[in-house]
């Protein structure tokens, strides 16, 4: 066993899931959980072919509830260190190395991978660069400094972070709102420069149609985190 | 036949199904309080609804009867919520059941795996025993 623990949650990517975990297994001592989420193609075998230990949650959970099933296996397994890698291949585990040595050099509790810290080639559409600007806007009041990229899914945590998502994981689009929940529990996020490739498969969730509910919903968690305080009284735990 | 007839018959009416319903374990106490609540509200109010006329006064409303309607609106504003605050619970206790399955399942799984390579070890030894 490792002490590092990547966490590939999964829905119907059996075109990509394997190249990834090759790819992965290649560039860093790792351990490789699959979480299929609900899949109804070969993900899982697929997965287990490759040499990942594949969790087959029964029905689909959406995102969140995927990332925080390994989060809770990280945590019962004790690992010391867990990483987010998506499944369609737009991740590059070359960065993987780099990015675990910030994370166990202690430079944060979270290792943001983004593709806008520093120029690298990735390109995105008009309105997803509006909403993103917009977004990293609002989390820029929130947590009082800047940070680029705060939709990106390349993300490697502690073990602090592990045991706050294994309590807390935002049900759906948790990427931004997790930000702002790490800020409030006086954890730190360093942000670093990776390459973001096309993804190999598959379609981003995120369409269009889905885009407004996605900005209001996002928004509306930042707002709520920051009327959250940590050790105050009440029922809030996480 | 006036509208508290109407309201009156329909709270005690209202009343028998609830209880019904909680006599035959179909709908739980802790849920049903809010309709218990609101069908004896509706229906002291509209047997005595000579009550209902200086306190649409003081409201403003030139209709009493609108004031029973009002009433049972911000009931089932009060349920409406309790039930959304209820299915988020039971939202995040199945998300929670569905992620605990599908651990012990992978452990299964594993358990069965490592069970089946022992037990092809000891039948090598065995014909290695015998050899």
């Amino acid at each position: 066993m490792n002490d590092a623990l990547v966490i590939i949650p999964a829905l119907n990517e059996e075109k990509s899931v394997g190249d990834v975990i090759a790819m992965i297994k290649r560039a860093a001592p790792v351990d490789i959980v699959v979480i299929s989420d609900g899949s109804t193609d070969r993900t899982a075998a697929v997965a287990r072919q490759a040499g990942a230990f594949v969790i087959e949650l029964p029905m689909n959970l959406g995102i969140g509830g995927a990332m925080q099933t390994g989060y809770l296996h990280a945590h019962r397994l004790g690992y010391q260190y867990a990483i987010q890698i998506d499944a369609d291949g737009q991740h590059d585990p070359a960065d993987l190395p780099r990015m675990l040595e910030h994370a166990r050099n202690d430079e944060g509790d979270m290792v943001l991978g983004s593709r806008y810290v520093e120029k690298t080639s990735y390109r995105s559409s008009a309105s997803r660069r509006i909403g993103m600007v917009l977004l990293a806007t609002l989390v820029r009041i929130a947590v009082g400094y800047p940070i680029y990229d705060t939709t990106s899914g390349y993300r490697v945590v502690n073990r602090r972070v592990i045991e706050l998502f294994s309590r807390y994981y935002p049900i759906d689009y948790p990427e931004v709102e997790v930000l702002v929940l790490l800020h409030r529990h006086k954890l730190r996020i360093l942000e670093v420069a990776v390459e973001m490739k096309e993804r190999q498969a598959g379609v981003s969730s995120i369409t269009m149609v889905k885009s407004a509910y996605y900005m209001l919903k996002v928004s509306l968690a930042i707002i709520l985190e920051m009327l959250r305080k940590t050790s105050g009284k009440g029922r809030l735990r996480t | 036949m006036n509208v508290f007839v109407i309201v009156a018959l329909f709270a005690v009416f209202f009343l028998i199904i609830v209880t019904d319903l909680m006599r035959r374990r179909v709908l739980m106490e802790q849920y049903s309080l809010f309709w218990l609540g609101m069908g004896l509200v509706l229906l002291i109010l509209s047997v005595f609804h000579q009550w209902l006329n200086p306190l649409a006064d003081l409201l403003h409303i030139a209709y009493p009867p609108s004031l029973l309607f009002l009433i049972g609106f911000l009931f089932l504003f009060g349920i409406m919520l309790h039930l959304t605050v209820v299915l988020t619970r039971l939202t995040l206790r199945s998300i929670r059941l569905v992620q605990e399955l599908g651990m012990t399942k992978a452990e299964m799984v594993q358990m069965q795996e490592k069970i089946m390579f022992l037990e092809g070890n000891q039948h090598d030894n065995k014909t290695i025993e015998r050899a």
